[in-house]
This record gives structure tokens, sequence and C-alpha cells, in this order.
């Protein structure tokens, strides 16, 4: 791949290296560590839904039933229903479908509340599987059935167990590869896609946009329950009973993977040790003495309830814990050594905010350092670090719920079904609101729905694209007339 | 025709695009959410047009002078946007600079400029050949092939994959030349891209005559190589008349 960077640039960029030349080398990895998995996941939709249509004819032929699930319990959508007919039906299957998304989300909160952690912990291993194997199972068989594929039953049960069983074992066990759990946490989400995107189209439109109004105030209101849960998780110290990818740096991706394992290899207490050294640039002692005490307070936690609470701390124990903290600040802060410490890089963002926001987002991945400070800044919050559900800067980066996950695939899935065309704008459509939602999560430092913006900008798109742009699009280039 | 037809189509159209997105886009996260901006604005742009000339659509086949109204529309507009795009970089390298400042990094040099330029214009280029070549592809992918009545030697979609070839290339590197054109306030270098796209469209409308294609095409193929030249030509200039960012580069990882 050198040569290719030789070629269209006179000037080859020996930037890619460990010293970084300038600004352009690492910034913005935060946000693409969010996107890309989004887009894969959204790809991976499209491409099973393109694969699954059934061949040579369009919805006459989609003869298979709708799968009666929790969203058509009330109006099952048929082609030869007027539009009227089909709004209402939708609109009374959202309203049920978002009144069982609410009443399970409040269960679980209250579960979550008097701490029935273990419950909680085992039904999502439970759903896991469930997921997994049977709606997992049946996506194969389709596949299987669809490339004309013989596998025979046994093996085929065998793989499927054995996969469904690791995947079980990675949502909450701390000793599996961060890489393995965020693949199947989107594998999970095409699943659930794949599957969702099987209702009826109006049904399909009206839930999305319900969701997205409801996790609107889910996670805005005060007494929203995905608010409730964050907090009550934030005010426990720990990690969110829910499925939630984490886009902690892996080791896989693109040009940084040298840097952090360098950094990770070198010093694992680095995040206790820093603040006393590197610190008092702009904060006084007490502010590192607070700095001390929470990482001191991380250690505890991570020797304490490693094993059953902390869902994901990373493969080694509590010495990797704080190398995990470690890593992320040279990725945090592009370019910078690894050896500022939390407050410096504190002070990076509280300078960042001073201006127009639109670069905050690609510098603003808080560590747990400046979570304690940042505190201080803000009295009147109830919640004691950067966080949120949906979307939340941490130690381990930005965490993004499962369900923005599903919702986006479906929305592009549905797309899939009508054109090309529309997935593009869709797919763009989408990234596009990610990339605003990470912006406002950069400015308010609290949790942010991340379905609303995309959402709306998707639908938008999707029938401005259907109803404006292909027809021109095809007029015009069916004469090969281009610009 | 199958799979692999529509496999080939799409590598014509879109091949170099991956390969520069591999090769130099995809290392530097920031590219990549320049690339994406720069799809989404021509995106816009191209909704917007279609909102426009929704109204008169579809043409009545024959007459050419609406579509040589429609390409000439769409042309300006799409320069137009190409400002409005030059007008938020110019923002964004200041954010970026004064954000160099504070973590006391080099401002960003030449060959970041440029490859910022690059970044834009794959997104447009990408964008065009996305929804006017690949949008289009998907029945490239079953077992029929199609053909234009006034272009019955090539498959539609053979014409359209090179087509979209030329205008990557074109928007790519003209894009380069414009921002640094932009940058410098060189006259020459401003104009040039302007020039070519509506060249390049223009040279599309010779689709309209029947076997028009074989002689189109071609021709913007070569449009898209005298952008290319241009913009080597232009870029060694600059190099040649600015070498500070490698000295730099140069003395940092001394």
């Amino acid at each position: 791949m050198d040569p290719a960077v030789g070629s269209p640039d006179p000037a080859p960029a020996p930037g890619a290296t460990s010293t970084a030349a300038t600004v352009l080398d690492s910034l913005g990895a935060e946000v693409l560590a969010v996107m890309s998995p989004v887009s894969i996941c959204m790809a991976l939709v499209v491409l099973l839904i393109s694969l699954l249509a059934p061949p040579s004819s369009s919805g006459a032929a989609a003869a298979a039933p709708p799968p009666v699930t929790a969203a058509t319990l009330v109006y099952l959508e048929s082609p030869t229903d007027t539009p009227g007919q089909k709004l209402v039906g939708a609109l009374l299957d959202a309203a049920v479908f978002v009144a069982l998304v609410a009443v399970v989300t409040f269960v679980l909160v209250a579960l979550y509340y008097y701490r029935c952690t273990g419950f909680l912990k085992n039904y999502m291993r439970f759903s896991a599987f469930f997921v997994l194997f049977s709606m997992g199972g049946a996506i194969a068989a389709a596949v299987l059935r669809r490339l004309a594929a013989p596998l025979d039953a046994a093996t085929a049960l065998v793989l499927l167990f054995n996969a469904s069983a690791v995947g079980v074992l990675s949502v909450f066990a701390s000793a599996v590869p961060i890489i393995v759990r965020q693949g199947y946490m989107v594998a999970l989400a095409v699943i659930v896609a794949g599957w969702l995107s099987r209702l009826p189209e109006w049904t399909t439109w009206i839930m999305l946009i319900a969701l997205a109004l409801y996790d609107l105030v889910a996670v805005l209101a005060p007494r929203g329950p995905l608010r409730m849960l964050v907090e009550l998780a934030s005010s426990r110290d720990d990690e969110l009973p829910a499925l939630v990818y984490e886009s902690r740096p892996t080791v896989g991706p693109a040009s940084g993977s040298s840097s952090y394992s360098s950094a990770m290899g070198s010093v694992e207490m680095q995040p206790v040790a820093d603040p006393g050294r590197s610190g008092g640039n702009q904060y006084d002692r007490v502010e590192q003495e607070d700095d001390l005490s929470h990482a001191v307070v991380e250690m505890r936690d991570v020797g304490g309830n490693w094993s059953g609470i902390r869902e994901s701390s990373s493969p080694g124990g509590s010495m990797f814990q704080l190398g995990n903290l470690d890593r992320e600040v040279p990725m945090a802060v592009p370019g910078q050594s690894s050896n500022h410490g939390g407050n410096s890089q504190h002070a990076v963002i509280q300078i960042e905010q001073h201006e127009e926001g639109e670069t905050a987002p690609l510098v603003s991945a808080s560590s747990a350092n400046n979570a304690v400070p940042n505190e201080e800044h803000r009295q009147s919050s109830s919640s004691d670090s950067p966080l949120e559900f949906e979307m939340f800067e941490s130690t381990r980066g930005i965490k993004l719920g499962l369900g923005d996950f599903i919702f986006y695939s479906v929305l592009v899935g549905r797309a899939a079904m009508y054109d090309l065309m529309t997935v593009y704008a869709c797919y763009l459509a989408i990234i596009a609101g990610l990339g605003c939602t990470l912006i406002l999560l950069s400015i308010c430092k609290h949790a942010l729905p991340a379905l609303p913006i995309s959402i709306m900008l998707g639908v938008t798109f999707y029938f401005l694209t259907r109803l404006l742009m292909e027809p021109f699009v095809v007029g015009s280039s069916t004469n090969l007339v281009m610009f | 025709m199958t799979v692999v037809a529509g496999l080939g189509y799409a590598l014509i159209a879109l091949g170099p695009a991956f390969s520069l997105f591999a090769g130099v886009v995809a290392r530097k996260p920031f590219l990549v959410l320049t690339l994406l901006t720069s799809t989404l604005f021509w995106l816009i742009s191209l909704i917007i047009l279609s909102g426009i000339w929704r109204v008169f659509l579809p043409i009545r086949s024959g007459a050419w002078w609406p579509y040589a109204i429609l390409t000439l529309t769409s042309v300006a507009f799409q320069e137009g946007i190409r400002l409005v795009f030059w007008r938020l970089y110019k923002k964004m390298e200041e954010m970026l600079d004064s954000f160099a400042d504070t973590i006391s990094k080099p401002r960003l040099c030449l060959t970041d400029k440029m490859l910022i330029s690059l970044a834009g214009g794959l997104g447009h280029g990408v964008a065009h050949a996305v929804f006017f070549c690949l949008s289009l592809l998907t029945p490239a992918f079953g077992r029929a092939t199609f053909y234009v009545e006034r272009c019955s030697r090539m498959p539609f979609f053979l014409v359209s994959a090179i087509i979209s070839l030329g205008f990557l290339v074109i928007h790519t590197f003209s894009m380069i030349v414009a921002f640094n054109g932009y940058d410098e306030r060189k006259r020459s270098d401003q104009v040039f891209a302007p020039i070519v796209h509506l060249i390049a469209s223009v040279m599309t409308l010779i689709n309209l005559a029947p076997d028009g294609c074989v002689i189109g095409t071609p021709l913007l193929c070569v449009m898209g190589a005298v952008t290319l030249q241009y913009c080597w030509r232009m870029s060694n200039a600059v190099e040649k008349s600015s070498n500070q960012c490698i000295m730099l580069e140069q003395l940092d990882s001394e």
C-alpha cells in the first residue's frame, strides 16, 4: 500500500510513522471509531436484504408473510388497504411497539435500581443467545438456501451453537478481546435489523419516527428511563447493564495501531503517576488530588468487582485496565505523546470549548482522569462523569447503544428494498446525523439520544431521493447526459 | 451477464477511487470525514437541483436543448457549491490551525492542504459515480444487459461506468486545482475547474446523437487525462515553490 501513497501525492507522508507530523494524522479517530462499525453494520444489512430479496420479482412475490412480532400486534398491513387504513394501522402498531419498549425499559431500570444485576446480566446473556441462535440461525438458513449451499444439520447446529456460545460469553465476560466483542455487537445488530426489516413498509416508517421521538424523550426528559439508567450506572461507577457498543481502540483499525500497542507496552500505572508529574498547568493541587483519588478508586473497583460487574475491563486484569486508560490518552488528543496526563488533556478540551465547536468532537474524548475535574465545573448536574446511554464519552471512547445500530440499519435496509440510490442517500444522511450528534455531544457533555437527528435526516432524505432525485438522475443518465 | 459483470462495471467506475481511498484517505481519519462531508454536499446539491428540475421532467426525447440547459444550470450550481465548500474548508482550516497551536504542533502544511482537497474532490467524484452509475447498476448483476437506443455499440452500463470514471478523475483533481487556485489567488487555476467541468458535461451531450457515445466517451476520458496532467504539473510547481512542509516534516522526524 505504500507505493499507492507515493504516487498520487507528491510528498509522501512520513508522518504515518510513530512521530505524528501534523494534526491531521489522528484527528477524528474517535468519530471514525464509531462511524465505521455503524457503516459496517448498515452495509451488512443491505447486503443481507438484497441477497434475501426474492429474485426476479417485486412486491407480489414477497409472499412470505411478515412475522408476527410486537410491532405488528395490532395491525398487519396488506397491500390492498387504502393509505388511510395503513396510516392508522401503522400508527397503532408504532404506538404499541413504543409502549412495549418503554415498559420493558422501565422494568429493566427498576431491576437495576433494586440491584438485580445478576438477573439483568443473565437476561442479557439469554437474549443474546436467543438472538444469535434462533434468529441468527434462521437468517443463516435463509442465506444458505438462497446460495444453494448445502450444509448438513448436525454441522450447522454445532457451528451455530459454538458461535452463539462465544457470543454469549463475549457480551459480559471480560476476558474476551474487545474486537470479538465489537464483532458480536455488530452481528447482533445485523441479525435484529435483518429481522425487523421484514416489517411492512408503513409500519417501519412510522415506527422509526416514533422510536426516534421516544428516544428523545427517554434520554432527555428528567424522568426518562434511559436517563435514569445512565445516572444510576454512573452514580454506582458501574458499567451499563445493557448491550452497548464501545469504541475502544482495538489493535486492528487503521494507522494508529502501532502507537497503541507501544503505549500499552510502556507503563501501566501511568494514569496514577502522571497527574503529579505533568499536572499543574491550569489546575491546583486539589484537583490533582482528586485525580489521584479517582485513579485509585478506579483501581480498587477493578480489583474488587472485576469478576462480576465490570463487564468490559480488558483482558489481563487490573493492570491492563490501567494500561487501557493510558492507551486512551495518545488517541484522545491527537498526536499528544503519552507522558501527558489527564490534566493537560482536560486543558485542551476546555480551550476547545471556547471555539466554534466544530472541531470539538474530534478531540473531546475525555479520559477518566478529567471526569472528576469536570464534575467540579458542573455542580448542577447530578451525574458525575461525562455520560450518556446512547452515546457516551468515557474512559473508553464513545459508546453507542445497540438499538441505534439496529434502527439505523432498519432504515437503510428499508431503503435497500426500494433502490440502491435511496440506500446511499440514507446512509449519508444517517452518518451526517451521527456526526451532528457527536458535535452536540462534545458541546453539552451529557447523555444524548443518537436516534432522532439521524432518523429524521434519513427519512427526509429517503423521501426526497425517492420523489425528487430518482426521476431526475434516471432521466438524465439513461440519456447518458451527466455532469 | 452476472455478478462478475456487475462487479466489473462497478470497479471500472470506482476502482481508482477505491485505491485512492485505501491508499491515502483511509489512513487519516480526518480525511475520511472530509470525504463524507463532501459527498453529503454533493448529494444535497443534487437533491436541490432535482427539486428545481422536477417540474420539467420528464423531457420529451428528441430535442437536445433542454438537456443543454439542464447541464448548464447543473454545472453552474455545482460550481457554486464548490465555492461554498471552499468557504467551509477555509473556516475549518483556521480552526485546525488554532488547534494545532494549542497542542503545539506544526500548522497545516501544503501536503495536508492538498490531501484535504484531494479528499474533498474524491468525495464529489465518488458521489457522482455512486449516484449516476452505481445506483443504476443493480440490473447488471442479473442475467441480462441493457442497451440504450442511441448507443447500440456498447452496453449502457459500460458507457455509464466509463463516463463516471472520467467524471471521478475530473472532480477529484479539479478540486485540488481549484483549492490551490483559491488559496494562491491564481485566476487561471480558479477558472480551470469550472471550465473543465463545463466542457466535460457538454461532451456528454454528444451522447444524445445516434452512436454519439463512441465519440463522446473517449473524449471525456481525454478530458480526465487533461485534468490529471494539469493537476500534476501544478502540484509539481507548487511543491518546488514552497518546500517548507517537507522540511518541517523532516525536522520533526529528526
